[in-house]
């Protein structure tokens, strides 16, 4: 009992560690981009660009930095970008919830097409149902 | 010069944050694999997903895609799951999957998580069925056979 109980600990503590090593990775480069971007004042640029294709999830323009980063690299990307921009509650959960349906897509599809499953369908689905998502809880958390 | 070392300071916390929430879940994690052979013995079937999926179905509910993989594909392989209820599957997992640690990390910057986990999981409760119940379904698992 005493060992399995030590390295079951040992397993997931090296786990913990060797994802935590994977999110530095992504994260650091992220975060020192994003924030560069903002020094150069492209946030405005890039956040008007956006601004009509947004609106339709009640999100504010540069949000999109944030999409297009979880749904290419993953959602610890998506967290350094999104962190620096202090988005609102409200903004968080929706793109909690849209990366969260569809995120790390060039990694995650060849996974769901070795079960069997047609790749491209699962991503279209993945892709199609995020955005549908997105646009549903806008307009239910503008109802209630 | 500035920039870089407030952004490298600012992700650090941010990361350190994040392993707070990582490390009780990949500890948690290695303590369950082992009650895996009890989760075997259930039997039900709901919306074409039978106890064959249990599996995949939690470990990708639980662990994500990423991590989950191999179980999933191992436990699709192996075990008697046809096409259309792989499918099921991967459509449920699709909008609802890695639910603890994608929530977490969400919340740590301020997402609600209560609104987020019941949203996905009644998303993906609803999908499923009407995939199951939909003739869209039959046709795109027999093109699947053929080619």
């Amino acid at each position: 009992m005493k060992v399995f109980v030590y390295n079951s600990l040992k397993r997931g503590i090296l786990n913990g560690l060797s994802i935590i090593l994977v999110m530095a990775k992504v994260i650091v480069p992220c975060y020192v981009a994003i924030e560069f971007i903002k020094y150069f004042g492209l946030i405005d640029i890039i956040s008007r660009f956006f601004r009509p294709f947004m609106g339709w999830f009640g999100l504010p323009g540069e949000a999109a930095l944030g999409l297009i980063a979880g749904y290419l690299i993953n959602l610890y990307a998506a967290i350094a970008v999104l962190t620096p921009l202090n988005l609102s509650t409200k903004d968080i959960t929706i793109m909690a919830l849209m990366l969260g349906i569809s995120h790390a897509l060039p990694v995650e599809t060849p996974v769901t097409q070795k079960t069997g499953v047609n790749g491209w369908v699962m991503l279209s689905i993945r892709v199609v149902f995020s955005l549908i998502s997105g646009v549903l809880f806008n307009l239910l958390w503008k109802l209630f | 010069m500035e920039i870089i070392l407030t952004a490298l300071k600012d992700s650090l916390s941010l990361i350190l944050k994040l392993f707070i929430i990582i490390l009780p879940l990949t500890i948690s994690y290695e303590f369950l694999k082992h009650k895996q052979s009890q989760i075997e013995k259930i039997r039900f079937s709901v919306f074409g997903i039978t106890h064959n999926g249990l599996v995949p179905l939690v470990t990708g509910i639980i662990i994500g895609l990423t991590y989950g993989a191999g179980i999933i594909i191992y436990s699709i392989r192996t075990s008697n799951i046809n096409k259309k209820e792989a499918f099921l599957i991967l459509l449920f997992l699709s909008v609802c999957h890695a639910m603890i640690e994608d929530t977490l990390i969400f919340v740590v910057i301020g997402a609600n998580g209560f609104i987020l986990i019941a949203f996905r999981f009644a998303l993906a409760i609803i999908l499923t069925y009407l995939m199951y119940k939909s003739k869209l379904l039959k046709e795109h698992t027999q093109t699947d056979i053929r080619s």
